[in-house]
């Protein structure tokens, strides 16, 4: 749990550094909650605040999709996705599995790395906050990720190459309690496809 | 392996009541009653061998422990005991009943103990003082690093006594734990705290454990195979066994009152519905066709239906499922956010959470639906609610005091108290029946 703070304060760190520099469009701004949603009660955020994912994360030879959050836990490190990882997160608001208009750009961006990769595939991991009751959460997570997979086919990527999996509030990428470090685990995570342990 | 030493002797203590005393039922305590002013004196060694368990005290801890998260007696202070355990008798006639209602007992235990080899014999006794007579008497004889269990069987006797329904002091609860680290792993100890036992290791997310109605086992959820697949974990022998490893999750599983089904929630494609295996895990039947989330299923004692959550109607509420019908029906409607459903053993009640205010609170409400009852009410979080198998207590657990720890009060919300304290998250308890 510490080691998921420091990165948080690292992250938070480095971004300060960087501020007004390249975070990726696809955080820069608040999710808006889609009309007929629950909505997000943490209020909006102010610019500084939000963090630009995978900055001060685990090193990552570049252009190679992210490890699975699972071997993340085990390893000791924070389940970031590293800026050199083609494949971004997508950000959700509380209990919604929509995808919003910042995470349609993503997905798209995501899509097209995908579809010039055409070896690659990939497993969508849904995330969620640490609000609210585990079980819930983790069915949650499995819409969001399932969600995600559905718009990347309707982009014309192969339903084969994708598998899903949900972690629920189980493994969270930041653990303060308040709306900024909830929002970013609100989120699918596309990973490389973790090795099954011989059985 | 250890499972097997720490398990295998759980049921080996012997009970001999030597006092025939018509059970004279007391009245006295309950909910809205005042506190029962009781004693409870250390025991008097009876062999010349040093108590070097600490017994004498232990035991007398143990029932002050149990008595005091009852919420129904008023356990007078140790240090206001005139009487020198060890110096005085334990019988009718061997000591002086004025030495305790001097203090303000109206009840007194009193006891003795002697260890041979391995084995205690422990005698217990409770006393009117007001009316200066014994009211329950026991023998009790079991391995000498046993003597917590034979006191919380004490405590049953004095709850039984007062209400006519035995105590719940000789369980268990099964609960997750962080206190290893970043890994969320299984765990299950005494109401004290005492005979902790880790049950899984496996260094992933274990979740969701709940108890087999015959108590030797444990259905829970975890990653360690990567796909979060549902397994049963025997305490006697320590074997694991995977009950359903469908792709996608299997979650929260619930052995029927019969234990003849487990009610689990299967998700695939992202939908997630409730479906009933049978013994050897496979299914026999989709209980819900929606296509939201469906989760959480828990039994009514009658085993005819389900309480469970879902998110059908935009916002996770609860709802009732008769399992012959395949039928639903919507029970709470107050609140955007009600989940974590436990069935009451008395069949009339529902203790979930509600989020109010962007917090968690624990509720009852009646099976029929009509108003809520909030049982807590600071400014934290409380959350997954499981009944004692008395229906008289609800565990839960809080953020209260920074972490998350596990908590027990009365199931009118009353005589909160902590019970864990691991230094980690404590999550998701479930209440084993009761134990031999």
């Amino acid at each position: 749990m510490l080691d998921f703070r420091m990165a948080c304060y690292a992250i938070m760190a480095i971004f300060i550094l960087l501020a007004g520099g390249c975070a990726p469009s696809t955080v820069t701004k608040p999710d808006l909650p889609p009309a007929g949603s629950t909505g997000s009660e943490g209020g909006a955020l102010g610019k500084d605040q939000q963090l630009g994912e995978g900055r001060g994360g685990t090193t990552r030879e570049s252009n190679a999709p992210s490890t699975s959050s699972l071997d993340q836990l085990k390893a000791g490190k924070p389940p970031v996705t590293p800026s050199s990882s083609p494949l971004k997160d997508i950000f959700f608001d509380f209990d919604s599995y929509d995808i919003s208009g910042d995470a349609r750009d993503t997905l798209r961006s995501n899509a097209d790395w995908l579809k010039s990769n055409s070896s690659a595939r990939i497993e969508i991991e849904g995330h969620c906050d640490e609000r609210g009751t585990s079980e819930y959460n983790l069915a949650l997570g499995a819409k969001r990720a399932q969600t995600a997979k559905d718009y990347l086919v309707s982009l014309g990527i192969s339903v084969e190459r994708i598998s899903t999996i949900s972690y629920g509030e189980e493994i969270p990428m930041c653990t303060e309690a308040n709306e900024s470090c909830w929002r970013q685990n609100r989120r699918a995570r596309f990973v490389a496809i973790p090795s099954r342990p011989a059985s | 392996m250890k499972a097997k030493l720490l398990f295998a002797v759980l049921f080996f203590t012997l009970v001999h009541p030597f006092t025939a005393v018509a059970q004279v039922r007391l009245d006295v305590i309950g909910p809205g009653m005042p506190k029962y002013p009781i004693a409870i004196s250390p025991l008097k060694n009876a062999a010349t061998r040093a108590d070097a368990g600490r017994i004498s005290e232990g035991v007398a801890d143990a029932i002050v422990y149990d008595l005091d998260l009852s919420g129904w007696f008023r356990v007078l202070d140790r240090a206001t005991y005139i009487e020198h355990p060890q110096r005085s008798g334990d019988t009718l006639g061997s000591f002086d009943f004025k030495d305790w209602s001097t203090i303000g007992a109206v009840g007194l235990v009193k006891g003795r103990f002697s260890v041979q080899g391995e084995e205690l014999t422990v005698e217990l006794r409770l006393f009117d003082v007001t009316q200066g007579k014994e009211v329950i008497g026991k023998r009790y004889t079991g391995r000498a690093r046993d003597f917590r269990r034979i006191a919380h069987k004490f405590a049953d006797e004095i709850i039984k006594q007062f209400t006519g329904v035995a105590g719940i002091f000789n369980t268990r609860i099964a609960y997750t734990s962080t206190s290893g680290g970043r890994f969320k792993e299984i765990h299950v100890a005494h109401l004290d705290g005492s005979e902790k036992y880790q049950v899984t290791n496996n260094r992933t997310i274990n979740l969701s454990p709940a108890w087999t109605p015959d108590g030797k086992s444990i259905l829970y959820t975890s990653y360690k195979d990567r796909n979060p697949s549902l397994y049963l974990f025997d305490l006697f022998s320590g074997k694991d066994m995977k009950f359903s490893a469908r792709t996608g999750l299997n979650l929260g599983g619930k052995w029927s009152p019969d234990g003849q089904n487990v009610a689990v929630s299967l998700e695939r494609g992202g939908n997630s519905d409730i479906h009933l295996l049978a013994r050897n895990g496979n299914i026999m039947r989709r209980l819900t066709e929606d296509p939201g989330i469906d989760v959480s299923p828990s039994w009514s004692p009658d085993g005819r239906q389900l309480v469970f959550v879902s998110d059908r109607s935009g916002s996770p509420q609860l709802y009732i499922l008769d399992v012959a019908s395949g039928k639903a029906r919507r029970l709470t409607y107050s609140g955007s956010y009600n989940t974590s459903p436990d069935w009451s053993p008395a069949g009339d009640k529902i203790a979930y959470i509600s989020r109010v205010g962007g917090k968690f609170s624990i509720f009852a409400i009646g099976v029929d639906g009509g108003e809520p009852t909030r049982l807590t009410t600071n400014g934290f979080d409380n959350e997954d609610p499981a009944w004692s198998p008395d229906g008289r207590f609800i565990v839960f657990s809080s953020n209260r005091a920074g972490r998350y720890h596990l908590y027990v009060m009365q199931s009118t919300g009353d005589n909160q108290r902590r019970l864990t304290g691991s230094g980690g998250d404590d999550t998701k308890p479930s209440w084993s029946p009761r134990l031999e």
